[in-house]
């Protein structure tokens, strides 16, 4: 279970999320819209450690990510939202390095490694250099490492941009399987034909707040049932 | 041609622009700039002095050119050395070249603009030398307007020619680099150009200016005759020589529009070059060598190992893979010994050979405490400890979301810094061990003061990084580039050490080797345990808040 306790973040006196309040039970696929600059690249950054919060909580399974963050770490793996990171590593020794990081064991860990690779079609490239694999590839290979680890929850920032149909349809059911196990998976993508296909619970997060949190039929109830969701995302989130 | 003053003006406001730095690192610009006046004056000051005096001494027997064909041979040995690293990250290695590529400009235009950004920065060494130079020599010698307005010339034209030759050579270089498979491979080995010239260039002269020394009238012969070969190569220095020793006479007039001419058609020929070539070196620069694939070579990168060793080894594999990072750290690590055991080896006749025997007639306290003095001048600037930091460039918020603690991250980066400490303290060992002749316990003492020195410096470099760090940068060049932060460490060792060491220099109470490298290492451990409670409390304020 992920809670988030009326967080805030400000950036040079301009406030970027405020007293953000938001649950995400176990068992779902939590999609998290919103538009540029809404505020959902700093709450991950928040979720993950990567900012410190300037008030309120984070609590993953119940561990305050602030209090105790090396903890909390070990229960979720994250996917950033760029995938141009360790170039100059191989495959292997990137994921070698992230199972190192994860203290995961020598069989299990090669086990996984041939088993996540060979579903995306990477495990032939993992002798050369990150450097010279594609978009997509990338996005594979950081998509693989984050699940070296089998973390209860994901947190992935735009996980299917760049990924070719048969990897992002892989990596679809593969989010379906772990919700379906009774865990957590929380992305936050710009597709809403994806949200729509893919997730139970939605949250629309707009200049640093939510506006609306539910699931899509309690969403099209709200509004008019015939509507689309991009018509509905676009009222959501207009600014007058 | 437009067009290609417009992309200069991008460019050079992308680079230089200030907008995005912080206020403290404009102040740390500011405080730099004035931290120089001083040094700037020292320099004025040497300059001056040498030009008078060598003036006074060569112009009796109608010498003087010689001063100014010197500065010359000079000046153009600095902008070749300089151009090859500024052309390279300019030309080729920025990551902004390929979005330049897509835009439809010719070739000639990109190179034009690209060229801005390498040839002011030769404006800025052309500043600091030759312009006090060539005023201080119209000073000396009386000239008249005429001089002044020539040596104006002069001064903007004499970077031209240099850097035309250096793109050139190196844009063919790259015309043949970029068909060998292994792209990062050939870029090191390109990026080598800087430390092979510079070393050949130093054993040209030494070779040249060997003998056995002797009188003085000889020694001024001799190297009229040194410059005399060395202007054969050099025709610009020798063609402005002419023009501003004589400038009324027509001589002196035919030089000065010779160099006008040279210059003009250096560019020409710099922009029709490029347009054939420069293409041909920078496509598919970026991409990189697939290989075949073998199951076992992935088999066997599958172990457990330490978290510790497993950062240590991913810093050191990026490291060493990094075209940028191998030139400014390994080499330049092992650049110094590597530079002290070639001379040696060339010139036996070198007053530091047998140095050990020499040092027979002076107290052990006193050999050790130059040893240590030396060692602290030659690590005090780690470039693997003041970019530990910003190698990781926008890579850095990785090391925030893993669960890894900050300690085990720093201490990872120390000990690659330490590392490359150790890999220059063996080499010099070779040299003091095998060429100097130094006698086996001096050499303990050293090794091991020198160890501990290290780390002290390891640290004091990850310092200064983890609190301004430089993470934005485009190519890994400016991690290196423009930033003094790697001389605080060096000014903070050489006052604290200085101190000590003048202290125990002239301590009575103090005397022997052994006794005193004991202090030294006491004072070493008390420091060391100082700067870790320092990074402790640096960690704590910046290490989540660097983004």
């Amino acid at each position: 279970m992920i809670e988030i306790n009326n967080i805030s973040k400000s950036f040079a006196g301009k406030q970027a999320v405020k007293d953000l309040q938001l649950s995400v039970p176990d068992g779902k696929i939590f999609g998290f819209l919103g538009p540029n600059g809404a505020g959902k690249s700093t709450t991950i950054k928040m979720m993950t450690g990567i900012l410190p919060i300037d008030n309120g909580s984070i609590t993953m399974n119940g561990i305050d990510i602030s209090k105790e963050p090396m903890k909390a770490k070990h229960h979720f793996g994250y996917v950033p939202d760029r995938s141009d990171i360790f170039l100059r590593l191989k495959g292997i020794e990137y994921l070698n390095f992230i199972a190192d990081v994860f203290e995961v064991p020598k069989s299990a860990r090669k086990e996984k490694i041939e088993y996540l690779t060979k579903s995306f079609g990477i495990y032939e490239a993992l002798n050369d250099h990150i450097q010279t694999y594609s978009h997509g590839m990338r996005q594979k290979i950081v998509v693989s490492g984050v699940l070296l680890h089998d973390p209860d929850i994901w947190i992935l920032d735009e996980p299917l941009t760049g990924l070719d149909p048969k990897s992002s349809y892989t990596l679809k059911e593969m989010m379906r399987e772990h919700a379906a196990k009774g865990k957590i998976v929380f992305f936050s993508t710009h597709v809403l034909e994806v949200v729509e296909q893919l997730c139970d619970e939605v949250a629309i997060i707009n200049d640093g707040h939510v506006q609306f949190k539910g699931n899509m039929s309690e969403m099209k109830q709200q509004f008019k049932e015939d509507d689309n969701l991009e018509r509905l995302f676009l009222e959501l989130t207009q600014n007058d | 041609m437009i067009k290609a003053w417009k992309l200069m003006r991008v460019m050079l406001k992308m680079q230089l622009s200030l907008a995005g730095k912080s206020s403290m690192e404009k102040a740390s610009y500011l405080l730099f700039g004035l931290a120089m006046i001083p040094f700037g004056a020292l320099i004025l000051f040497f300059i001056q002095g040498l030009i008078s005096n060598m003036y006074q001494a060569l112009a009796p027997s109608g010498n003087e050119s010689v001063i100014l064909g010197l500065l010359f041979v000079m000046m153009t040995f600095f902008f070749c050395f300089v151009s090859i690293g500024t052309v390279l990250s300019s030309f080729y290695f920025a990551e902004d070249v390929e979005s330049f590529i897509a835009l439809p400009f010719q070739p000639y235009q990109i190179l034009f603009g690209k060229s801005a950004v390498p040839f002011l920065s030769l404006y800025g060494l052309n500043s600091v030398l030759l312009l006090p130079s060539l005023i201080f020599y119209g000073l000396a010698s009386n000239a008249g307007a005429l001089y002044y307005i020539y040596a104006f010339v002069i001064w903007v034209l004499i970077p031209v020619i240099p850097f035309v030759f250096t793109s050139i050579v190196l844009m063919f270089i790259m015309r043949f680099a970029n068909v060998s498979k292994n792209k990062d491979r050939t870029k090191v080995l390109v990026g080598l150009l800087g430390f092979v010239f510079a070393i050949g260039f130093n054993v040209l002269i030494r070779l040249d200016s060997g003998g056995e020394g002797g009188e003085l009238a000889q020694l001024v012969t001799e190297q009229n005759a040194m410059l005399q070969l060395v202007t054969k190569f050099f025709p610009p220095a020798f063609i402005s020589s002419i023009a501003l020793t004589e400038p009324a006479a027509f001589t002196g007039i035919l030089y000065f529009l010779l160099m006008i001419l040279l210059s003009v058609g250096a560019v020409i020929m710099f922009l029709t070059v490029g347009q054939q070539v420069y293409f041909k070196g920078v496509l598919g620069l970026s991409g990189g060598k697939r290989g075949t694939f073998k199951e076992k070579n992935v088999q066997k990168h599958i172990q457990e190992q330490p978290i510790l060793y497993s950062l240590w080894k991913k810093e050191l594999r990026i490291i060493f893979r990094t075209p940028t990072f191998f030139t400014q750290i390994v080499v330049q690590s092992l650049f110094l010994p590597v530079f002290l055991i070639i001379l040696l080896i060339i010139d036996p006749s070198s007053p530091l050979t047998g140095l050990g025997g020499q040092m027979e007639g002076m107290e052990d306290k006193k050999v050790i405490l130059s040893m240590f003095g030396l060692t602290v001048v030659a690590l005090g600037i780690n470039p693997a400890s003041f970019s530990s930091i910003s190698r990781d460039g926008k890579s850095w918020f990785n090391h925030l979301y893993l669960p890894i603690p900050a300690s085990k991250v720093l201490l990872s980066k120390l000990l690659v810094s330490f590392f490359m400490n150790v890999l220059s303290l063996v080499l010099l060992s070779i040299a003091a061990l095998f060429i100097l002749d130094i006698p086996f316990m001096m050499w303990v003492l050293w090794f091991i003061l020198s160890l501990v020195m290290s780390w002290f410096a390891s640290i004091a470099g990850l310092m200064i990084d983890l609190y301004n760090p430089k993470l934005n940068w485009t190519d890994e060049r400016e991690v290196f580039k423009g930033r003094f932060v790697g001389l605080v460490p060096l000014a903070v060792e050489a006052v604290l050490f200085g101190v000590v060491l003048l202290f125990l220099w002239n301590m009575e109470a103090v005397q022997g080797a052994v006794n005193v490298s004991i202090i030294l290492i006491a004072l070493l451990i008390l420091f060391i345990a100082s700067a870790h409670i320092g990074l402790k409390r640096l960690t704590k304020a910046k290490y989540y808040k660097i983004n």
